[in-house]
This record gives C-alpha cells, structure tokens and sequence, in this order.
C-alpha cells in the first residue's frame, strides 16, 4: 500500500500554545476524499492550516506524506476561502492560477511555455478558460473559488486542502468544482475538503471528520453522518423533530 | 520647450527625477497592493533625525549615510511592528512616526541655519543635485530594479493572498521586511532631491494614479515610471518659469509633486467613469449563490 497521505494522531492543534482542535485521529490514503465536518468556529480552517504547517501541532504527531506538515508544501496545494481575498486587487484570473506554478518558476525564471499551457489547462478543468483574462474581482464568487481551484490544479498537489469551497457558490459553481474534485482523486490526489453542509459531505467525501474543539468521530458518511455524532458534535444546535429526523441551526 | 533643460542644474534635477521615475513607477505597485501607504510615510519621517544627524557629522555625504543606516533601522521595526496588521499596530507605527520626526526637529533646531537647514531636509535640494549624487542614485537604482526582478512574483503573491503564500512555502516575515528595505532605499534614493517629506508621494501617487486607468499591474508600473517623469519635466519647468518670468520663488521639488498631484485629481473621473461602465458580466445562472 502506498504511503498515507495525511496521517494524524492523537493531535491537537491551535495557535500560541491554546488548543483549538485536540484529539484528531485519522489517516488518509491517497485519491482518498475527507470531508471535515462541524459548525462555524469549529476549528476546520485551523486544522487545514496545521496540516500546511501554518498552525501549531501542538500535541500528537501528524505526518504529511511521510514528512513533517511544514517540508511537504511542494506537495500539498491550499484553496483559501475567496472572502478573505480583495475583490479590487488588480490580477486576472490568469496571473492568479500563474501563482500556482511560482514554486516551481522559483525566483528568475520566466514562465515557460509549459508554464501557460498548465495555467490554461487548470483553467479549462474548471471551465473558466474564456475568463481568462478578467480581472479576479469581477467573476463571481463561485468562479473566483473555482480559479483559486484552478491555481491549486496547476501547482499538481499530491494532498489538496480546501477551506470551505462551497460557500456562497452558485449551483454551476459547485457542480464543477464536485467534478474536478471527483477527477482529482480518481488520479490519485488526496483530498481534505472543510464545509458545513452535510449533504456535500455525505455525497462527496469517502471518509468524514466531525469535529467541534475535538474529533467526536471519524469515519464513512454513513457511519458518522448520523444523528448520534451529529448531535454529539453540534450539541444544542442540533434539534431533533418529532419524526426522529433531525436539523442543525447555526448558533 | 527644451532650452530650460539645457541649462547643467536643470538637466541634472531632470535626470535625477528620471532615474527617481524609473523605481518609483515599480516600487509604488507594490506600496499600493500592500497597503504600504502608511508604512511609507512611517519609513520617510523616521529616515529624517538621520539625515539630519549625518548631516550634521559630515555634510551632504554624511546625510547619506544617516539617511541610509535610519532607513534600513526603521524597514526592520516597521517589519516586526506591523505583523499582526491589527489596529494596535498602526497605533504603534504612527508613535514611531512623530517620535523620530520630533527627535530630528529637535537635531535640526539646535542649528544656527534652523530655517533653510529644515527646509532642504522636508523638500530636498533637486536644483542643486551633483552628478555624484546622480550617480549614487543610479546605483541605488539599479540594486533596487534588481531586488524588484527577484522579489516581485512572491511579493504579488503575499499581497493578494497571504494564506496562500504562505501554504506554498514562502516566508511572509522575510518578505515583508525585503519589501521594506526597498522601500527604505527608495527614500534614501529620493531624500536629498525631493526632501523627507515629498518623497512619500513618490511612493504612493504613481500606482494609485496609475490604477485608476488601469487593472493590469506592469502596467500600472509603467504608467507610475511616466507619470513620474511627466511630472518631473512639468514641475521643473512650472519652477523654472514661475522664478525667472514672474519672482516667484517655487520650489522645484513641491512643483514636482504638485503636477503629481494634479494628474491624479485629473485620473480622478476616469475612474468613476470606469466604475460606471458596465463591465462584462456572467451569464445569469452563474451570478446566482
């Protein structure tokens, strides 16, 4: 079997010192999809950036690709969340998937022709190769998550990590980014993907993480995707129905 | 109208500007996609007790030296001061700012010259720029087009989207404090032609003029590097005429970045005429969500 792409165990992870997620265990395979799974503040974003050694590894060992989280970043690719990003700054969706390939450009070197043609490329996957040349800040929100996909695509990641691709996406948006993920890791990339919304979970991922401060379980959708975990995870913002169904409200 | 340039100082202040247009064009991009404009101003009041204690030391080449060694001091607490980019941190950079800019008013004070000693410090000599200076300038120019030939690609990456700079490896510390140093060698460049004072509009009003006609980062450096030079030539020779046609003592450098100024109130509409224009837009189904 080949090496695991993400293994973690018994890790906390925070900032400073302080906690903000403890007691993760899990393992992913390559071409494997891990959902995490937990309400606003649950601290998902953290331990996406922990694995990009960018959060402290507070407690535990985690193993990205064999190697610590900070010595894997040529391997592993980021998808940060687009509303963290200044829709004003002047770039076009071309210069921003060329960031992808900086790493390997290093320094000096000028973009090769192999350089635009991945750029290109990454950018038709996600079916944005006609925008090629508009400025970021006028796609929409679901086409600027899908170049920021784009980028991470054409810096060829062995373990990929998305913070939240599907909020405030539109419905084409999101269908074409459940696609490309599904091609990635039909080609044996690894993928960690944090959301909120159960129903991209349990239709996406192979495996899932609940997570709230702690793990409270890792597992198949089916396995954790249940009222159990789900209560255990989200507490009292989870309420159950009459019918012995259940939903969850944001606090 | 060429013959005012042909007179030597003339020619010398105008070739001064050039070399000033040709990193402040590039350089500016940067202060402008950063958000640096505040950090700049910090960099050129803090540079000014050294140009002052240089000077004072050793004359014109002892405020390069002092100019220099301030500089480089304040791009490394401005680094470490503005990390967090919390509220708190501007607090602490503007404390920096008017504790070193009095500590130089000070310096300046105890001087007999008081006057015109200030007044050279605040808006530089250009009229009386030596080809040793041009020379020096050069040279800090051409170090500093270099550092932009390397630094550019990580420094557009760190601006856009820090996280993800720093998930592809780069090392946001090292980078911003790279990005200061060249800034505070821009202001060393620039202080004993444009002054301490004027020197911060070099830093801001090229992109951010140049922005308003453009979306496209090299060219908003190219147009920074012309605007620069266009108002160069137009301030040296609104100073120029204003003194010999007219008696009105107008300093070369405020000329200068008043014609800077001015083609930014004239970029100005072309902006909110850009605003306005309807861009291209998505198809509907996808401006859903």
């Amino acid at each position: 079997m080949a090496a695991a792409a993400l293994r973690l165990a018994g890790v906390s992870v925070g900032y400073s010192g302080r906690p903000v997620v403890t007691g993760v265990d899990l393992e992913l395979r390559p071409g494997q999809r891990l959902a995490l799974v937990g309400p606003n503040g649950a601290g998902k974003s953290t331990l996406i950036k922990s694995v990009l050694g960018l959060a402290e590894i507070i407690d535990g060992s985690a193993t990205v690709l064999d190697r610590a989280p900070a010595h894997a970043r040529a391997f592993t690719g980021y998808v940060p969340q687009t509303g963290n990003l200044d829709p004003d700054f002047p770039v076009s969706a071309r210069q921003v998937v060329m960031m992808g390939r900086y790493r390997r450009l290093g320094w000096w070197r000028p973009a090769r022709a192999a350089d635009r043609r991945a750029v290109t490329e990454a950018l038709d996957r996600v079916g944005l190769a006609d925008r090629a040349g508009l400025r970021f800040g006028l796609l929409s929100g679901g086409q600027r998550q899908r170049v920021l996909l784009a980028r991470a695509i054409a810096a060829q990641p062995r373990l990929l990590l998305l913070d939240e691709p599907f909020n405030g996406v539109d419905a084409v948006s999101q269908e074409a980014i459940v696609r490309v993920l599904r091609d990635l890791s039909a080609a044996g990339t690894a993928l960690v993907i944090s959301t909120h919304d159960l129903a991209v979970a349990r239709d996406l991922a192979d495996l899932v993480c609940l997570v709230n401060g702690r793990q409270w379980a890792v597992g198949t959708p089916g396995e954790t995707l249940t009222a159990g975990p789900l209560r255990q995870t989200y507490g009292s913002s989870a309420i159950d129905l009459a019918d012995g169904r259940m939903v969850l409200v944001e606090p | 109208m060429i013959e005012p340039f042909a007179v030597p100082f003339m020619g010398r202040a105008l070739t001064e500007i050039a070399l000033l247009a040709l990193i402040c064009g590039p350089v500016s991009v940067f202060v402008f996609v950063r958000r640096l404009s505040f950090v700049s101003d910090a960099l050129t009041h803090t540079v000014f007790p050294g140009v002052v204690i240089g000077f004072v030391a050793g004359g014109m080449d002892g405020l390069f030296t002092g100019a220099l060694v301030a500089a480089l001091l304040t791009a490394g607490v401005l680094t470490v001061l503005t990390r967090g980019a919390r509220l708190t941190d501007d607090a602490a950079t503007a404390v920096v700012l008017t504790a070193m800019f009095s500590i130089g008013v000070v310096l300046v004070s105890r001087r007999t010259s008081y006057t015109s000693d200030l007044t050279a410090f605040l808006f530089g000599r250009l009229l009386t720029v030596t080809p040793r200076q041009i020379a020096e300038t050069a040279v800090l120019a051409a170090v500093i087009l270099v550092a932009l030939a390397i630094g550019w690609r990580a420094w557009l990456f760190r601006a856009f989207d820090p996280a993800g700079a720093a998930a592809a490896g780069l090392r946001i510390g090292r980078l911003d404090l790279w990005l200061n140093v060249v800034l505070a060698l821009v202001v060393v460049a620039a202080v004993r032609a444009v002054g301490t004072i004027l020197v911060v509009a070099l830093l801001i009003i090229p992109a951010a003029a140049a922005r308003m006609v453009t979306d496209r980062l090299a060219v908003m450096a190219l147009l920074g590097t012309g605007l620069v030079l266009a108002a160069g030539y137009t301030g040296l020779l609104l100073s120029w005429t204003a003194s010999l046609r007219y008696g009105v003592a107008l300093t070369a450098a405020s000329a200068v970045v008043l014609a800077l100024v001015l083609a930014y109130l004239l970029l100005l509409p072309v902006r909110r005429w850009r605003d306005r224009a309807p861009v291209e837009r998505t198809s509907p189904h996808e401006l859903v969500g």
